[in-house]
Protein backbone atom coordinates (compact mmCIF):
# COMPACT_ATOMS: atom_id res chain seq x y z
CA UNK A 1 0.00 0.00 0.00
CA UNK A 2 1.56 3.31 -1.09
CA UNK A 3 1.49 6.40 1.03
CA UNK A 4 -0.88 9.12 -0.15
CA UNK A 5 0.53 12.51 0.69
CA UNK A 6 -2.59 14.29 1.89
CA UNK A 7 -2.40 17.70 3.58
CA UNK A 8 -2.69 16.00 6.98
CA UNK A 9 0.17 13.63 6.19
CA UNK A 10 2.26 16.59 5.08
CA UNK A 11 1.51 18.40 8.34
CA UNK A 12 2.64 15.40 10.38
CA UNK A 13 5.78 14.98 8.29
CA UNK A 14 6.62 18.68 8.60
CA UNK A 15 6.24 18.49 12.37
CA UNK A 16 8.49 15.44 12.57
CA UNK A 17 11.02 16.94 10.15
CA UNK A 18 11.47 20.08 12.24
CA UNK A 19 13.88 18.05 14.33
CA UNK A 20 14.18 14.54 12.86
CA UNK A 21 16.21 13.25 15.81
CA UNK A 22 13.62 14.39 18.34
CA UNK A 23 10.97 11.99 19.54
CA UNK A 24 7.45 13.35 19.70
CA UNK A 25 4.43 11.87 21.44
CA UNK A 26 0.91 11.90 20.09
CA UNK A 27 -0.41 14.94 21.93
CA UNK A 28 2.68 16.97 21.08
CA UNK A 29 2.23 16.12 17.40
CA UNK A 30 -1.45 16.83 17.59
CA UNK A 31 -0.83 20.28 19.06
CA UNK A 32 1.94 21.02 16.58
CA UNK A 33 -0.14 20.08 13.55
CA UNK A 34 -3.55 21.20 14.78
CA UNK A 35 -4.92 17.76 13.94
CA UNK A 36 -7.24 15.89 16.25
CA UNK A 37 -5.53 12.92 17.93
CA UNK A 38 -7.92 10.53 16.21
CA UNK A 39 -6.81 11.92 12.86
CA UNK A 40 -3.10 11.93 13.61
CA UNK A 41 -3.00 8.33 14.83
CA UNK A 42 -3.92 6.61 11.53
CA UNK A 43 -1.34 8.78 9.76
CA UNK A 44 1.38 7.78 12.20
CA UNK A 45 0.37 4.15 11.87
CA UNK A 46 0.63 4.35 8.07
CA UNK A 47 4.00 6.11 8.28
CA UNK A 48 5.21 3.44 10.66
CA UNK A 49 3.95 0.71 8.37
CA UNK A 50 5.86 2.29 5.48
CA UNK A 51 9.00 2.34 7.63
CA UNK A 52 9.27 6.13 7.67
CA UNK A 53 8.58 6.39 11.38
CA UNK A 54 9.50 4.30 14.36
CA UNK A 55 7.76 4.34 17.72
CA UNK A 56 8.23 3.08 21.25
CA UNK A 57 6.43 3.18 24.57
CA UNK A 58 7.91 5.52 27.13
CA UNK A 59 9.68 3.59 29.84
CA UNK A 60 8.04 5.01 32.96
CA UNK A 61 6.08 3.74 35.89
CA UNK A 62 2.55 5.10 35.32
CA UNK A 63 1.85 5.08 39.06
CA UNK A 64 4.95 7.08 39.90
CA UNK A 65 4.37 9.52 37.04
CA UNK A 66 0.62 9.62 37.77
CA UNK A 67 -0.11 9.37 34.05
CA UNK A 68 -0.06 6.59 31.44
CA UNK A 69 3.08 6.02 29.41
CA UNK A 70 3.35 7.97 26.18
CA UNK A 71 4.02 6.53 22.77
CA UNK A 72 6.95 8.34 21.18
CA UNK A 73 7.39 8.70 17.42
CA UNK A 74 10.53 9.56 15.48
CA UNK A 75 11.49 9.58 11.81
CA UNK A 76 13.84 6.81 10.77
CA UNK A 77 17.00 7.79 8.88
CA UNK A 78 15.51 6.60 5.62
CA UNK A 79 12.14 8.05 6.53
CA UNK A 80 13.60 11.52 7.03
CA UNK A 81 15.14 11.46 3.55
CA UNK A 82 11.97 10.10 1.96
CA UNK A 83 9.76 12.56 3.86
CA UNK A 84 11.88 15.53 2.75
CA UNK A 85 11.78 14.34 -0.85
CA UNK A 86 8.05 13.67 -0.71
CA UNK A 87 7.29 17.07 0.79
CA UNK A 88 9.45 18.80 -1.83
CA UNK A 89 7.66 16.82 -4.52
CA UNK A 90 4.27 17.71 -3.10
CA UNK A 91 5.17 21.38 -2.89
CA UNK A 92 6.28 21.64 -6.53
CA UNK A 93 2.92 21.04 -8.29
CA UNK A 94 1.15 23.20 -5.70
CA UNK A 95 3.58 26.07 -6.25
CA UNK A 96 3.25 25.70 -10.01
CA UNK A 97 -0.53 25.75 -9.75
CA UNK A 98 -0.43 28.81 -7.51
CA UNK A 99 1.91 30.56 -9.96
CA UNK A 100 -0.42 29.74 -12.84
CA UNK A 101 -3.39 30.99 -10.86
CA UNK A 102 -1.54 34.18 -10.03
CA UNK A 103 -0.80 34.67 -13.75
CA UNK A 104 -4.43 34.05 -14.63
CA UNK A 105 -3.75 30.84 -16.59
CA UNK A 106 -5.75 28.63 -14.26
CA UNK A 107 -8.91 30.72 -14.40
CA UNK A 108 -11.37 29.57 -17.08
CA UNK B 1 -10.58 5.48 34.32
CA UNK B 2 -14.28 5.37 35.02
CA UNK B 3 -16.44 8.07 36.57
CA UNK B 4 -16.94 7.73 40.30
CA UNK B 5 -19.66 5.09 40.48
CA UNK B 6 -20.69 3.26 43.61
CA UNK B 7 -18.46 0.17 43.46
CA UNK B 8 -21.23 -1.99 44.93
CA UNK B 9 -23.57 -0.89 42.11
CA UNK B 10 -20.86 -1.65 39.60
CA UNK B 11 -20.26 -5.10 41.11
CA UNK B 12 -24.02 -5.86 41.12
CA UNK B 13 -24.24 -4.85 37.47
CA UNK B 14 -21.30 -7.07 36.60
CA UNK B 15 -22.80 -10.02 38.53
CA UNK B 16 -26.13 -9.54 36.72
CA UNK B 17 -24.35 -9.60 33.36
CA UNK B 18 -22.43 -12.73 34.26
CA UNK B 19 -25.66 -14.41 35.48
CA UNK B 20 -27.41 -13.46 32.22
CA UNK B 21 -24.46 -14.74 30.23
CA UNK B 22 -24.45 -18.10 32.02
CA UNK B 23 -28.26 -18.49 31.84
CA UNK B 24 -28.34 -17.71 28.13
CA UNK B 25 -25.49 -20.13 27.56
CA UNK B 26 -27.27 -22.88 29.49
CA UNK B 27 -30.48 -22.35 27.50
CA UNK B 28 -28.61 -22.45 24.20
CA UNK B 29 -26.85 -25.67 25.12
CA UNK B 30 -30.04 -27.34 26.39
CA UNK B 31 -31.95 -26.21 23.28
CA UNK B 32 -29.24 -27.48 21.00
CA UNK B 33 -29.08 -30.82 22.77
CA UNK B 34 -32.84 -31.28 23.06
CA UNK B 35 -34.16 -30.06 19.72
CA UNK B 36 -37.45 -31.92 20.27
CA UNK B 37 -38.58 -29.20 22.71
CA UNK B 38 -39.48 -27.01 19.73
CA UNK B 39 -41.45 -28.11 16.71
CA UNK B 40 -39.87 -27.92 13.27
CA UNK B 41 -37.14 -25.35 12.87
CA UNK B 42 -38.34 -23.09 15.72
CA UNK B 43 -35.41 -24.08 17.89
CA UNK B 44 -33.02 -22.60 15.33
CA UNK B 45 -34.44 -19.11 15.87
CA UNK B 46 -34.17 -19.66 19.63
CA UNK B 47 -30.56 -20.70 19.38
CA UNK B 48 -29.72 -17.80 17.07
CA UNK B 49 -31.52 -15.29 19.29
CA UNK B 50 -29.83 -16.52 22.44
CA UNK B 51 -26.46 -16.63 20.71
CA UNK B 52 -26.95 -12.96 19.92
CA UNK B 53 -27.72 -12.30 23.60
CA UNK B 54 -24.53 -14.13 24.59
CA UNK B 55 -22.47 -12.12 22.11
CA UNK B 56 -24.03 -8.89 23.39
CA UNK B 57 -23.35 -9.85 27.00
CA UNK B 58 -19.79 -10.87 26.21
CA UNK B 59 -19.17 -7.55 24.47
CA UNK B 60 -20.65 -5.53 27.31
CA UNK B 61 -18.65 -7.57 29.83
CA UNK B 62 -15.56 -6.81 27.80
CA UNK B 63 -16.47 -3.14 27.70
CA UNK B 64 -16.88 -3.00 31.45
CA UNK B 65 -13.50 -4.63 31.96
CA UNK B 66 -14.75 -8.10 32.68
CA UNK B 67 -12.63 -9.93 30.15
CA UNK B 68 -9.91 -7.84 28.56
CA UNK B 69 -9.02 -4.21 28.02
CA UNK B 70 -10.31 -3.31 31.47
CA UNK B 71 -11.25 0.22 30.46
CA UNK B 72 -7.70 1.23 29.84
CA UNK B 73 -6.39 -0.20 33.06
CA UNK B 74 -4.03 -2.36 31.04
CA UNK B 75 -1.20 0.09 31.56
CA UNK B 76 -1.34 0.19 35.30
CA UNK B 77 -4.13 2.67 35.80
CA UNK B 78 -6.56 2.52 38.71
CA UNK B 79 -10.30 2.33 38.15
CA UNK B 80 -12.22 5.35 39.33
CA UNK B 81 -9.90 8.18 38.41
CA UNK B 82 -11.64 9.57 35.32
CA UNK B 83 -14.07 12.22 36.41
CA UNK B 84 -15.56 13.35 33.11
CA UNK B 85 -18.85 11.45 32.81
CA UNK B 86 -19.37 12.16 29.12
CA UNK B 87 -15.89 11.01 28.23
CA UNK B 88 -16.26 7.94 30.42
CA UNK B 89 -19.45 7.11 28.57
CA UNK B 90 -17.66 7.47 25.24
CA UNK B 91 -14.72 5.50 26.59
CA UNK B 92 -17.00 2.47 26.36
CA UNK B 93 -17.34 3.31 22.68
CA UNK B 94 -13.56 3.41 22.29
CA UNK B 95 -13.27 0.01 23.97
CA UNK B 96 -15.91 -1.38 21.62
CA UNK B 97 -14.12 0.04 18.58
CA UNK B 98 -10.82 -1.44 19.77
CA UNK B 99 -12.53 -4.86 19.77
CA UNK B 100 -13.07 -4.74 16.02
CA UNK B 101 -9.36 -4.18 15.46
CA UNK B 102 -6.79 -6.99 15.38
CA UNK B 103 -5.87 -7.87 19.00
CA UNK B 104 -2.46 -6.23 19.64
CA UNK B 105 -3.19 -3.30 17.32
CA UNK B 106 -6.50 -2.65 19.08
CA UNK B 107 -4.84 -2.76 22.50
CA UNK B 108 -2.14 -0.36 21.38
CA UNK B 109 -4.72 2.02 19.87
CA UNK B 110 -6.71 1.97 23.09
CA UNK B 111 -3.63 2.46 25.27
CA UNK B 112 -2.51 5.36 23.16
CA UNK B 113 -5.97 6.93 23.22
CA UNK B 114 -5.93 6.50 27.00
CA UNK B 115 -2.55 8.20 27.27
CA UNK B 116 -3.65 11.05 25.02
CA UNK B 117 -6.98 11.63 26.75
CA UNK B 118 -5.26 11.66 30.10
CA UNK B 119 -3.03 14.57 29.15
CA UNK B 120 -5.26 16.57 26.84
CA UNK B 121 -6.99 19.69 28.19
CA UNK B 122 -10.43 18.91 29.60
CA UNK B 123 -12.12 21.29 27.17
CA UNK B 124 -10.68 19.42 24.19
CA UNK B 125 -11.24 15.93 25.53
CA UNK B 126 -14.73 15.35 24.15
CA UNK B 127 -13.65 16.42 20.65
CA UNK B 128 -10.59 14.17 20.88
CA UNK B 129 -12.71 11.17 21.89
CA UNK B 130 -15.08 11.93 19.04
CA UNK B 131 -12.18 12.01 16.58
CA UNK B 132 -11.01 8.61 17.82
CA UNK B 133 -14.53 7.21 17.48
CA UNK B 134 -14.98 8.63 13.99
CA UNK B 135 -11.64 7.39 12.66
CA UNK B 136 -11.76 4.07 14.55
CA UNK B 137 -13.82 1.90 12.18
CA UNK B 138 -11.84 3.01 9.12
CA UNK B 139 -8.61 2.47 11.02
CA UNK B 140 -9.81 -1.01 11.94
CA UNK B 141 -10.27 -1.76 8.24
CA UNK B 142 -6.73 -0.51 7.54
CA UNK B 143 -5.34 -2.61 10.39
CA UNK B 144 -7.06 -5.72 9.09
CA UNK B 145 -5.69 -4.95 5.65
CA UNK B 146 -2.19 -4.81 7.16
CA UNK B 147 -2.87 -8.10 8.91
CA UNK B 148 -3.96 -9.59 5.59
CA UNK B 149 -0.79 -8.32 3.93
CA UNK B 150 1.28 -9.96 6.65
CA UNK B 151 -0.38 -13.26 5.84
CA UNK B 152 0.13 -12.80 2.13
CA UNK B 153 3.70 -11.48 2.39
CA UNK B 154 5.34 -12.98 5.44
CA UNK B 155 8.34 -10.93 6.48
CA UNK B 156 9.55 -8.69 9.29
CA UNK B 157 6.61 -7.82 11.50
CA UNK B 158 5.77 -4.25 12.35
CA UNK B 159 4.94 -3.57 15.98
CA UNK B 160 1.24 -4.06 16.74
Amino acid sequence: MGLRLTVQVQLVLQALLRDPAKEMYGLELSEETGLQPGTAYPILLRLEHEGWVTSRWEDVDPRAEKRPARRYYRLTAGGAVQASAALAGARRPRDTALRRLAQGDGIA
Amino acid sequence: MMPAIDPRYDARKKRARVAMFITAGAIVVSSALDGTRFSGWRWVTWVLGLTLIIVFCAISMNASGGLRGSLGCGRGRAVGDRSDGLVAHRWHGLVMVSRIMPGPAGRRWLAEADSMLWEIAAAQRAAAVRSYLVSGPRLAAVMWAYEGLRWVRPGPRHPG
